[in-house]
């Protein structure tokens, strides 16, 4: 297990590295950090060039990143333009994007598993059929179409809720946010739990346990359901990860100052060190997040070894 | 041995009908492709009973035909827009604003008073566009860098594994703000350029499983060992027996290109006004929300009717070639 | 009687049609005694079992008629609380495949353990204890430690070991084993055979025993029904039937056995295939391929003639086939 782990950690060295890389390249090589700094008007040449030096940017890219890298890994991000510190930013975005992925999560486990397994022991009735069709409806209908939709009725229409969050983002308001960020996902997480579930409920230990006279419920929770939630797991775990990633177009239509927000600010003013501090230590969460996953596999199921 | 006169009864519990019946029913129709002609002489062994089979299913089922009417009234309407939609897409009146439906306009007029029916129809081409060139891309790139990794394994397999590792651990939407808000062209040129650059691990890892699966089969171990070039075993045995799961999935994808172009439109990093897109026109739509909701719902329901009927084209197309995932 | 079936009726809807499993069939088994059920695939063996049960998949199965008498009660007529029960308490199931019969991801002692917590209400700790001694009393080394290991840890015949100590954890009065040896090696078959029959002389259990093996029979069978198409062709003492069958499919089974005194002689098999259960041949089921049809048999479906008080086959001409061609 230990040495699994080091072989795991050692893999997604290059990863991480290639991943970062790539993001930074894109940062760097594409557009020209500078240009952001003056607003509309083209950079003077003196101020640009002053600038550049400043933040290292007339070094070859291969260097700024090394550079970069080193600092990361004592704790510091850089700054960004403005003069704030990027770790301040994040101090004030990780917290608000970490509640409404959690609340995402927490409606995915919830919702999307009772639907799969209600779902998966109805297959062929007309709950299954609605339901899958109501999945598929989730999955085609891109996110901010929906997240659109839901804050017209809900927030204009009938004023359930405020149409966009405050800046505390408390986590009541985050409920539907969350249900919007966590839409695609939880169709998935049907889909998946009903599939699993359908499909080990013939097994022969599912009949085994009614053989011995247990009660449904019993059968259903701790036999059917314990088989059938390993790979619902592994997916709700790797998609840890893309949540956070994909919170932008969500913080974006409810006005959430989280990650999203402050990486659409950075894209858009070009604020290079911002988005390349932020898509770092997204890579590291979906890293991460893969990493517990397959070790919380082995705890789930027996049978797998690791060597 | 003398031949048992019996055979173990299997499972009969298993399914109610005994093993036998369900076998039946998944040998007829597994994804397993049929093997090929004998070694290239004959003619190409297309999996025929695969497809045969599938499209019997599929002519029987009206949600596949729902879905393929939808689709080719959209690529109609993509190619034909004035066929149904008189005046420009960009011919705007002020004094419109936010009005209700009105003669030439059913649907009526946005913030800007443009005619949403005609950019919806108009909205039509884009995501067409997108959607088909960005699939064909992804398709043929992903099919040829997984293809060969899987046929030929070693150093290059593990490279490109490690190579879609990373690609994986990028968020697409984050990856496309990055990448298109430096991009001053307007034109659906840099979305596709994207999206097969973002896109293509994804087929690369279905198309090197299907192609690690027929690689393993007898016919071409046998054509192998009678000396048929790697060329010839790849394009003759291989490629007609591995495409089938890359056509599903890459149907499915096609559906979330086009919701991907609209996101990143919405986002105002894919395409930008002048074009016409339904992502432009939601995103120009939601601050009227509240007075003028038409202007946002009918971009947004030609949006989802597109993007499901892809989405459900390739489920179903799916489910007939594997009914074991049903 | 402790178990009596008595004309039961079971079928399957599918998308292609009605399939009719069982068709009438009648068996009994007493405290103490051991009824083989034997037949091929499709023969209706095992769903009568799982009608018995009360684990028939229904849908698509669904039982048309009859009486399943447990203990002077008709459990087709019981509330499915009731049934439930009595299933693991009063009745058990031992399964073929012991591999896949018990659960992956729990450890083989929390699944003894159930039993116990379930129709017991023990508490966890003694249903653990429990458990422990059921591994001693089934034999398996080291009960105290592999109570916590999960099914894919043991071999084989310490699996179906732990599958026979759940059936009887709670002294079951009938217990049906549905071939429970054949996914094993064949040195170890008959170790949990003789296991099997020696717990069953001692709780005085009824077992049936559901198999396609002859031999396995002979040696701790009281009584033999033998299955075609969903009804039972012949019933008999054991070793009446082995003397001499009265009905010409029992009798093509018994010379398919391979002899070691007939060695180099071809072997004999019964010609043509199993019929299909959603279209079962008029008349006797086993005309088309049994040496001895007549015209009566494509027409007649043969009730179970008495051959003897204990004895009965389901043939017009049980008699030539009881005292049939000399070989």
């Amino acid at each position: 297990m230990g040495r699994y782990v080091v072989r795991r950690l050692l893999q997604m060295v290059p990863v991480f590295i290639g991943s970062t890389l790539l993001i930074f390249l894109m940062v760097n090589v594409m557009g020209d950090p500078v240009a952001g700094l003056c607003g509309e008007r083209a950079c003077d040449p003196g101020t640009a060039a002053q600038l550049r030096r400043e933040f290292g940017l007339d070094q070859p890219v291969w260097q700024q990143y090394a550079t970069y890298m080193g600092n990361v890994f004592t704790g510091d991000f850089g700054t960004a333009f403005n003069g704030q510190k990027v770790t301040e930013l994040m101090s004030t975005a990780f917290p608000v994007t970490i509640r409404l992925t959690l609340v995402a999560i927490v409606l995915e486990i919830v919702i999307g598993i009772t639907l799969g397994v209600v779902t998966g022991l109805r297959r062929g009735r007309p709950v299954d059929t609605g339901v899958l069709l109501g999945t598929l409806v989730v999955i085609s209908v891109p996110t901010f179409v929906t997240g659109l939709l839901l804050q017209l009725l809900l927030g204009v229409r009938w004023g359930w809720i405020r149409p966009s969050v405050s800046p505390a983002a408390p986590v009541d308001e985050l409920i539907v946010p969350g249900l919007v960020l966590a839409s695609v996902s939880l169709a998935y997480v049907t889909r998946l739990t009903r599939t699993s579930i359908a499909e080990n409920r013939r097994s022969d230990y599912v009949r085994t346990a009614v053989a011995k006279g247990l009660p449904r419920r019993r059968v259903v929770v701790r036999h059917l359901l314990r088989n059938s939630l390993i790979p619902v797991v592994t997916f709700i775990g790797t998609d840890i990860g893309a949540l956070m990633g994909g919170a932008i177009v969500t913080e974006r239509i409810f006005n959430i100052h989280g990650v999203g927000y402050q990486l659409y600010q950075g894209i858009l003013r070009q604020n290079t060190q911002t988005v390349v501090g932020f898509v770092t230590v997204l890579v590291l969460v979906f890293l991460v997040a893969n990493l517990v996953v397959d070790l919380l596999y082995a705890v789930l199921d027996p049978r797998i070894r690791y060597a | 041995m003398p031949e048992q006169p019996y055979e173990p009864e299997r499972a009969i519990a298993g399914t109610g009908m005994g093993g036998a019946m369900d076998l039946a029913a998944s040998e007829a129709t597994t994804l397993e492709p049929a093997p090929a002609g004998p070694l290239g002489t004959g003619p190409v062994g297309k999996p025929r009973s695969l497809w045969s089979d599938a499209w019997r299913d599929l002519r029987r089922n009206p949600v596949f035909l729902l879905c393929a009417l939808v689709i080719v009234f959209l690529v109609f309407v993509s190619l034909w827009p004035s066929a149904i939609a008189s005046g420009s897409p960009l011919t705007c009146d002020l004094a419109r604003s936010q009005d209700g439906p009105g003669p030439g306009a059913p649907f009526g007029y946005d913030g800007q008073g443009c005619n949403v029916y005609t950019r919806t129809v108009y909205g039509a081409r884009t995501s067409v566009t997108v959607g088909v060139l960005a699939t064909l891309g992804v398709s043929v790139l992903g099919s040829v860098l997984g293809g060969l990794a899987g046929y030929f394994g070693g150093v290059w397999d593990a490279i490109l594994s490690r190579i879609t590792d990373i690609f994986f651990a990028i968020p697409v939407v984050l990856g496309g703000l990055v990448l298109l808000s430096v991009v001053t062209s307007n034109t659906v040129w840099p979305v596709i350029g994207f999206m097969v650059l973002l896109g293509w691990p994804q087929i690369s890892r279905i198309a090197r499983g299907s192609v690690i699966t027929a690689k393993q089969h007898d016919y071409v171990q046998a054509a192998r060992a009678l000396g048929a070039s790697d060329t010839r075993i790849l394009l003759r045995h291989i490629a007609p027996n591995a495409v089938a799961p890359v056509i599903v999935v890459a149907t499915i994808a096609l559906g979330t290109y086009i919701a991907l172009e609209a996101t990143l439109s919405y986002l105002g990093v894919g395409l930008k006004p002048p074009s016409v897109s339904w992502g432009i026109d939601i995103s120009a739509a939601s601050p009227y929300i509240r007075n003028a909701p038409h202007a946002l719902l009918w971009p947004s329901g030609a949006l989802a009717v597109t993007v499901l009927a892809f989405i459900m084209l390739g489920d179903a197309v799916r489910d007939a070639l594997d009914p074991k995932l049903r | 009687m402790l178990l009596e079936v008595r004309d039961l009726h079971v079928e399957f809807r599918t998308r292609d049609g009605v399939a009719k499993a069982v068709n009438g069939v009648s068996y009994a088994v007493d405290e103490g005694e051991t009824l083989a059920v034997l037949g091929e695939s499709g023969s209706g063996k095992s769903v009568t079992a799982q009608a018995v049960m009360g684990i028939l998949d229904t849908p698509p199965g669904r039982i048309t008629g009859g009486q399943i008498l447990f203990e002077g009660r008709d459990l087709l007529r019981l509330k499915e609380e009731e049934r439930r029960r009595i299933r693991g308490a009063d009745m058990a199931m031992i399964f073929q495949d012991a591999l896949s019969a018990l659960n992956p991801v729990v450890s083989v002692g929390d699944q003894l353990g159930e039993m116990f917590v379930v129709h017991r209400g023990m508490s966890k700790k003694d249903a653990r204890a429990r458990a422990v001694e059921l591994m001693e009393r089934v034999r398996i080394p080291g009960a105290a430690q592999r109570v916590r290991d999960y099914p894919h840890q043991f071999s084989g015949g310490m699996r179906q070991r732990i599958m026979i100590a759940m059936a009887l954890a709670l002294e079951p009065a009938l217990v049906i084993a549905d071939e429970p040896t054949t996914a094993l090696d064949v040195t170890v078959q008959a170790q949990v055979m003789d296991l099997l029959a020696e717990l069953q002389r001692e709780y005085r259990m009824g077992l049936i025993l559901i198999t396609h093996d002859l031999g396995v029979v002979a040696d701790v069978a009281d009584r033999i029904a033998v299955m075609y198409a969903g009804r039972i062709v012949e019933s008999a003492p054991v070793r009446d039937l082995y003397k001499a069958p009265a009905h010409p499919y029992t009798r093509g089974l018994l010379d398919s056995i391979p002899r070691l005194d007939q060695k180099g002689q071809e072997l004999y098999a019964i010609k043509g295939l199993p019929p299909n259960l959603m279209n079962i041949p008029p008349g006797c089921a086993f005309h088309p391929r049994c040496p001895m049809a007549q015209d009566v048999c494509r027409t007649d479906e043969p009730a179970l003639y008495a051959v003897s008080p204990a004895r009965g086959s389901a043939c017009h001409f049980w008699r030539e086939c009881l005292h049939g061609p000399e070989q």
